[in-house]
């Protein structure tokens, strides 16, 4: 008798013992990653890429327009592409995947603040190197947002400034550069790496979900929340920066660009299509699916998304101009970073415990 | 008869009670802050340590300045000419007034360098063609991108490092390698050391009262605080309470912060701290013992930290490999590869000894260095030399790897 009690007193001690890890991958085991995969490749990144080379062509007409009819007119049509096209980028962004990754994209084409003393001695230097990462910051939206808004006093001056031999070469350069480096990389998800992507659809350090989520999150953090918000609201060095805005040359355009890249989150993480059409299985479907809660064992994906409504309140008090908006009442920037953050713990430690995916990014060192 | 065995317990309980007056009496608290006062005057003096971590800032910087020339470097490091006369190297006068250098105190320890010249004139003279190779190999190639067997600039994030043809940003080999040949060495190996503390008349000038001509502190007062100097006294750091600008600097106190930061090993720093304040007050007392049993803590923690963060490095710049980031990973092993440079200076606690011998610390810098340095170096052999470094030490590669 008593030995059988021991017996039964054991085994009940090792059901106890394993049933955490096997209720995890009971429940993550019958979603369909591969439709989900399709659905971001198809109907979301693939899309967005090619909005994005359609508005770069759109830069590339303006720009021609302009070089040939320097007119006040013609300028505001320039400013108007690079704004588009600075805003489809931000739907792009996010994808640092295939292709992208491996070129560096994000590097060449928005790294802020710009450096504009290297941007002046490239446009009078002879043997100007885009590809090396000292230059990174003399290229890309960044350096056409100096050069378009910034290089001289006032419109009249910059209208002249743009008419100048090198200068004009310069902007051509950087033009060229980004719908090069984006055709490359549409290219390559349109014949080769749109299946690789769907057919990776494993739960491996290295499968394409655990990478896109973490692609995703990583440009959440650092890119949206740090970047844009936190660093200019001196979240980081503990007073408040105004020039390190995006766009701060056209400052007045840095809170669309924000709105922009943070609508391309939402919709990453709830499945709604690029064309805003359709919506498919996305995160937050994976998350209802496996019924994930948070901390509170409240539905994850309603708290996420909930969360996120309280960004979009925090920023209906900001000015269009960060700039602006931390100059005279940074109090409002930094509660639209607090309401960020708080969607941090929700995604980085909720989410992806129940995705069982690991975090492969960490702070930088910085040094 | 009875009257013996009466009074041999009497005398006993004596002998005790008189015992625990004795240790209260000469109970020694840790101060809260590092501020030592005699006759109302401040005794707490390391401005040398601090003017040697400023011009090692200032080579820092210089050593990615492009404008700058092997001689000018080499200038900065010795702070003469190459012909021994006075040169101004630095942008900061009162450096360029100064008649101390960073290369004079360079694997100088009494200890371990004091009749092991050879080895010493290697060091000076590893770290020196370091700086000139940042300029003879480097430079001419800052505008290329690196490749296997090139030099040139390569991305870690958005940042632009700049590798010798074997993937070392000889920037990082030259600063990380002075934390430990001259701020390990010179704290754990020099001024800690009963060597240096004893020397001549300091024993008796310290139970006497002797003060230094001119000055308020005694010789072996002053010897201490050059080693909390070395750490703590970073330039623009506070001083006198070293946890509130814990991690200042670019040097040992930084990395001090870093380690402390790590959940496996919080509370490092603060042990450290509390040793140098108690081994100062010891002093004070004129508790010898007690003083060298926090010389110890020191030392068996700042070898643990520099171990610690060599493992870091070579455990982070593996992982920067396998995800296929060049940079990140090159940058890691830059850093890695001059901290496994300090593992030489590292003192094992209660002895005489290092924990790491010449031949070793050379074998791990061969290891590095081989066929074409970081570029195909394998996963196996940082996991080696990381298990290496751990085994000595009462850590695990896993948990000083991330």
């Amino acid at each position: 008798m008593f030995k059988k009690t021991s017996i039964l007193l054991c085994l009940f001690l090792t059901c106890f013992a394993c049933s955490d890890p096997m209720e995890t991958s009971m429940f993550t085991d019958n979603f369909d990653r591969a439709e989900m995969l399709e659905f971001w490749a198809d109907d979301i990144i693939i899309p967005a890429f090619q909005s994005y080379a359609e508005n770069l062509d759109g830069l590339d007409q303006a720009a021609s327009s302009f070089f040939t009819d320097a007119t006040a007119t013609n300028l505001e049509g320039f400013r108007s592409a690079w704004l588009a096209a600075y805003l489809a980028w931000q739907e792009v962004s996010l994808f640092d995947i295939g292709k992208a990754e491996e070129l560096g994209l994000r590097n060449f084409t928005n790294i802020y603040p710009t450096n504009t003393d290297l941007i002046l001695s490239n446009i009078s230097s002879q043997d100007l190197n885009l590809e090396l990462p000292s230059n990174f910051s003399a290229q890309g939206f960044p350096a056409l947002d100096y050069m378009l808004f910034g290089i001289e006093e006032d419109d009249a001056l910059i209208l002249a400034r743009l008419t100048e031999e090198n200068v004009v070469q310069y902007v051509q350069t950087l033009i060229d550069r980004l719908i090069d480096l984006n055709a490359s990389v549409l290219l390559d998800w349109e014949e080769n790496f749109r299946d690789e992507f769907i057919a990776n659809a494993g739960s491996s350090a290295t499968a394409s979900t655990d990478k896109m989520v973490n692609d995703f999150l990583f440009y959440y953090e650092r890119f949206v929340r740090a970047s844009k918000v936190g660093i200019p609201a001196g979240i980081f060095s503990g007073s408040t920066e105004a020039e390190l805005v995006e766009a701060r040359y056209a400052d007045i355009y840095s809170k669309e660009l924000f709105e922009r890249s943070f609508l391309s989150v939402k919709n990453f993480f709830r499945g709604i299509s690029f064309d805003r059409t359709q919506e498919g299985n996305s995160l937050e479907d994976y998350l209802d699916h496996i019924r994930a809660t948070n901390g509170l064992e409240l539905d994850l994906a309603n708290s996420i998304i909930s969360q996120w409504d309280s960004v979009d309140s925090a920023l209906t008090e900001l000015s269009p101009s960060f700039a602006n908006q931390v100059t005279t009442d940074n109090t409002k920037m930094l509660a639209l970073y607090d309401e960020m953050q708080k969607a941090v713990p929700l995604l980085k430690v909720d989410m992806l415990s129940a995705l069982n995916i690991q975090v492969d990014f960490v702070d930088a060192d910085g040094d | 008869m009875t009257s013996k065995i009466l009074i041999i317990p009497t005398l006993l309980l004596l002998f005790l009670s008189a015992c625990t007056d004795n240790t209260l009496d000469v109970q020694i608290e840790t101060p809260i802050s590092y501020e030592f006062t005699r006759d109302g005057n401040s005794t707490v003096s390391f401005s040398g340590q601090t003017t040697r971590i400023s011009m090692a800032e200032e080579l820092s910087s210089a050593l990615l300045n492009f404008d700058k020339s092997a001689a000018s470097l080499i200038e900065m490091y010795a702070n003469e000419t190459a012909a021994g006369a006075d040169a101004d190297p630095f942008l900061s006068a009162e450096l360029n007034a100064s008649t101390k250098s960073i290369r004079s105190k360079v694997a100088a320890s009494h200890d371990f360098f004091y009749s092991n010249q050879v080895e010493a004139a290697s060091i000076k003279m590893d770290i020196e063609s370091w700086i000139s190779a940042q300029i003879t190999e480097v430079f001419p190639h800052k505008d290329q991108l690196a490749a296997l067997g090139t030099a040139g600039q390569i991305a870690d994030g958005s940042t632009a490092r700049y590798v010798s043809a074997k993937g070392l940003e000889y920037n990082q080999a030259v600063l990380k390698s002075l934390i430990g040949a001259l701020m390990v060495d010179q704290m754990l190996n020099n001024y800690l050391s009963t060597s240096v503390l004893d020397e001549a008349s300091n024993i008796s000038d310290n139970d006497n009262g002797v003060l230094v001509d001119g000055q308020s502190y005694t010789t072996m007062e002053h010897k201490w605080d050059e080693a909390y100097g070395y750490l703590y006294g970073t330039p623009g750091a506070n001083y006198t309470d070293a946890m509130e600008t814990l991690g200042s600097g670019s040097f040992l106190n930084k990395y001090l912060g870093r380690v402390d930061g790590d959940a496996d090993f919080s509370g490092i720093a603060q042990d450290i701290y509390d040793a140098l304040k108690l081994g100062r007050a010891a002093i004070v007392a004129k508790d010898y013992d007690l003083r060298d049993a926090q010389a110890n803590i020191i030392r068996e923690k700042i070898s643990k930290v520099i171990a610690v963060r060599t493992v870091y490095y070579l455990q982070q710049g593996k992982i920067a490999k396998a995800n296929d980031d060049l940079g990140g990973a090159f940058h890691d092993l830059s850093e890695g590869f001059g901290f496994v440079y300090c593992l030489r200076f590292l003192r094992i606690p209660n002895s005489e000894a290092a924990y790491f011998s010449r031949t070793e610390v050379d074998n791990f810098i061969e290891l590095l260095s081989a066929g074409n340095g970081f570029w195909d170096i394998e996963d196996a052999t940082l996991d080696q030399i990381s298990a290496d470094i751990a085994a000595k030490f009462d850590f695990t590669v896993e948990q000083a790897g991330s």
